[in-house]
């Protein structure tokens, strides 16, 4: 009888899939190295900004917002001015070329303003973002696009550096502590900007509880994380979206795989992310992404399949590609719905951040964790409140988005 | 040269379509091949569009007509048979080229207008311009123009939803005409709007046709419509061809008891003119009458038959009298052909005979 006893016999699905890990790394462990790295570098820059956001840093992201601003009305100069700004910035980092500049250049130009922030040297990174910046400013003034736009965002950048420098006696360069307000106020303005007063006298109010409970720097820390492994969702979400749209086969191939990566148990991601990353954001971050990612593409394929088949015809039929059709028709109308796929992919995101605590992604999950294993109910509300912060503002902000998207914009007409 | 050329063609949409056409082409009807598990939508269908024609293709819903408009343009290729645009076959062109083809040749406009809603009407009006290249300012010129020649001129700016139905089909037809292509389709074109619009429609496109010159194919399930905007209608039933004719032909020869039952609600003195009914006039007499020229439609001649003693004289443009309308003749042309009205009450004869001898 002993045959017949183990019926049905064990079939090794765990061990195959352990197996399958241990190939994939001893094949192609030199990828996941770099992917890890990337992504860790990513974060930690991110979270970097967040907490402590360098003047460089800032100046660098004043002069994008202006030449996206500026690019459509005068691409070339502009187009120009950031070639080679980015070229310096290349050039800096490889060989030190911005240090070398700054050397040659009559020492009247920096004096002035190393003796007024009491500084001892130059930083090559920061003057290079605002030689571009001015540069922008100027193009802008010259030809006459957008001054009152343009204006608000260098009249914006100056007041943050004076900020730092005046409130918090900090240098400019690096805009010291405490920045957690400063962050807030660029938050909230976002928020404001975007979506309306409401939602910034909200960001006003809940950001500054997050500073009051001290969970500010691992609330950032979470926000990088999600924002990071959100982005990267979208990215890989996105194209196969498309894709299933497109093909039914992929569509129906796409499903059941989206299912499971859907209810499998979030922990059990974290097993092959450590055995792949080890501890740390990584593994919290790709484990995210994972979990993520599936309404991102679901969303994407509806959004397009949805649209009417005869506005696709009509691209179709006065010659236009695939690739102009995908571009000029599906997607700008299937935007409203693939903002809605990436603001739940968002949210599912930051319900991981909790888990990815576990693993040693810091921020507010390991708040909870910790508070979990000291039976800390203080430390684990706390941090829980401060997730839920985050999760409105980024909620309300994507929502935002989502209405000020083209299709949104001609359904308002029609009302 | 036609403009437009339909030879011999199929589409049949199931995975055994090349044996489904094989059946159909030996006459057998649609719905005997029903276990192939295929849809024949268009069964050999052959026509030719002189350039400069308005060709008018009526059927019910489920007769093909959308099918067989998006052969035309290549949107779906055929199962069979060929399609030529000027002369080139376009069912062996390569995507590209077939692209280029649309881009130059054919523009088209949808039942349900099928504009961008994310952009303006100048915008939507210059895409057929934009996709194949043309600079921003060039296109905008000339989708101003034709805005302008719709009667849109003064809402260039505002978004496709802001308009009515009948303003946002005349910036479909705004588009089709920016892409300055000889031909323009019209897939139900003025279906979707409320039945004064689509008079005014009618009229407007009457007249740009007349300005411009273009070669139409216009789809349509009315035949009111079809006779009034048509140089010549083809009938589809079931995915084949009934007849192809004038509106006049068909009015007064329906090929079968199908098309005469559809010309009941025709009002033919609407689509019946002086020449189609007039009767020969003696000359001596006739040149005191009043006189009409030869296409003016029966509907115009009432008032002014009534009003004379004497029957109106049709004359040409040379001023020769080519013969006379009188009441009597007004009122016979009006009454239903013998053979067509005899034909109705038969029908249901007919079909009883067929169901009896299975």
């Amino acid at each position: 009888m002993s045959w017949l006893s183990p019926f049905p016999p064990r079939i090794p699905l765990g061990e195959g899939f352990e197996a399958f890990n241990t190939w994939l790394k001893d094949h192609f462990g030199g990828l996941f190295d770099v992917i890890g790295t990337v992504i860790n570098w990513a974060v930690t820059t991110l979270r970097d900004f967040l907490t402590e956001p360098q003047a460089t840093q800032l100046t660098a992201i004043a002069a994008a917002i202006l030449a996206v601003l500026l690019v459509r009305a005068r691409p070339i100069p502009v187009l120009v001015i950031v070639g080679s700004t980015i070229a310096l910035y290349v050039g800096q980092a490889t060989f030190e070329l911005g240090n070398t500049l700054v050397n040659h250049s009559p020492p009247q130009l920096f004096l002035w303003a190393m003796h007024l922030f009491g500084q001892e040297k130059v930083e090559s990174n920061l003057v290079i973002g605002i030689v571009a910046l001015i540069a922008l400013v100027v193009v802008a003034a010259v030809y006459r696009i957008r001054l009152p736009l343009v204006a608000a965002v260098a009249g914006g950048w100056l007041a943050v550096i004076l900020c730092g420098w005046l409130l918090f006696g900090a240098i400019p360069e690096v805009i010291g502590q405490p920045t957690a307000i400063l962050m807030m106020l660029l938050l909230s303005t976002l928020a404001w900007v975007v979506a309306g007063w409401k939602l910034g006298v909200f960001s006003l109010v809940a950001l500054t509880l997050v500073i009051s409970i001290e969970q500010w720097s691992n609330a950032m820390s979470t926000l990088a994380l999600v924002l990071v492994a959100s982005l990267i969702a979208v990215v890989i979400a996105i194209p196969i979206g498309i894709v299933a749209a497109y093909s039914t086969v992929v569509s129906r191939i796409v499903k059941p795989v989206l299912d499971l990566m859907q209810t499998m148990p979030a922990f059990v991601y974290l097993i092959p992310a450590i055995f792949f990353f080890s501890l740390g954001a990584v593994p919290g971050v790709v484990a995210t992404v994972v979990f993520a990612m599936p309404p991102g593409v679901r969303l994407t394929e509806l959004g397009i399949r949805q649209i009417d088949k005869e506005v696709v015809e009509a691209g179709e039929a006065f010659g236009a590609s695939p690739f102009k059709i995908l571009t000029g028709i599906q997607l700008p109308l299937a935007l409203s719905t693939i903002m809605a796929g990436v603001n739940q992919v968002i949210m599912l995101g930051l319900s991981m951040v909790v888990i990815a605590g576990m693993v040693g992604a810091g921020g507010l999950g390991n708040q909870v964790y910790q508070g979990i294993s000291r039976n800390d109910g203080a430390l684990g509300f706390e941090g829980g409140i401060a997730v839920v912060i985050l999760a409105i503002f980024l909620d309300r902000l994507t929502a935002a988005i989502t209405r000020r998207s083209p299709q949104a914009r001609a359904e308002r007409a029609a009302a | 040269m036609p403009a437009v050329r339909a030879n011999h063609l199929y589409k049949v949409f199931g995975k055994r379509a090349s044996q489904a056409v094989a059946l159909l082409s030996d006459g057998r009807h649609r719905d005997t091949i029903k276990d192939l598990n295929v849809t024949a939508a268009v069964i050999d269908v052959s026509f030719e569009v002189q350039p400069g024609e308005i060709f008018v293709v009526m059927g019910l819903s489920g007769s093909g007509k959308s099918t067989l408009i998006r052969m035309l343009n290549g949107l779906l290729p055929p199962t069979a048979g060929t399609v030529e645009i000027d002369g080139t076959d376009i069912t062996t062109l390569s995507r590209r080229a077939l692209r280029a083809l649309r881009g130059e040749k054919i523009s088209m406009v949808f039942q349900h207008f099928a504009l961008l809603p994310h952009r303006t009407v100048l915008e939507n009006a210059a895409y057929g311009l934009e996709v194949r290249g043309v600079s921003r300012a060039e296109r905008h010129e000339r989708a101003a123009h034709a805005l302008d020649l719709v009667g849109l001129g003064d809402w260039k700016d505002h978004l496709p939803n802001q308009l009515s139905g009948g303003m946002q089909q005349r910036v479909g037809l705004a588009r089709a005409l920016t892409a300055d292509t000889d031909i323009i389709l019209m897939d139900e074109a003025f279906s979707a709007l409320d039945p004064l619009i689509r008079r005014d429609m009618q009229t407007q496109l009457l007249q740009l046709q007349a300005e411009l010159g273009k070669t139409i194919v216009f789809i349509t399930h009315d035949l009111n419509e079809a006779m009034r905007l048509g140089n010549r209608i083809c009938v589809l039933r079931d995915g084949r061809v009934v007849q192809i004719g004038t509106p006049e032909e068909i009015l007064n020869h329906p090929a079968d008891d199908y098309v005469a039952r559809f010309t009941e609600d025709v009002d033919r003195s609407r689509v019946l003119t002086a020449a189609s009914v007039m009767e020969p006039a003696p000359k001596a007499e006739a040149a005191d009458w009043e006189r009409v020229a030869p296409d003016a439609p029966v509907v115009e001649l009432f008032q002014r038959v009534a009003a004379c003693d004497s029957p109106l004289a049709v004359v040409d443009k040379e001023d020769r009298v080519i013969g006379a309308v009188s009441p009597t003749t007004i009122l016979s042309a009006l009454a239903m052909p013998e053979e067509a009205s005899s034909a109705v009450p038969s029908l249901a004869n007919g079909t009883r005979r067929e169901g009896a001898a299975k």
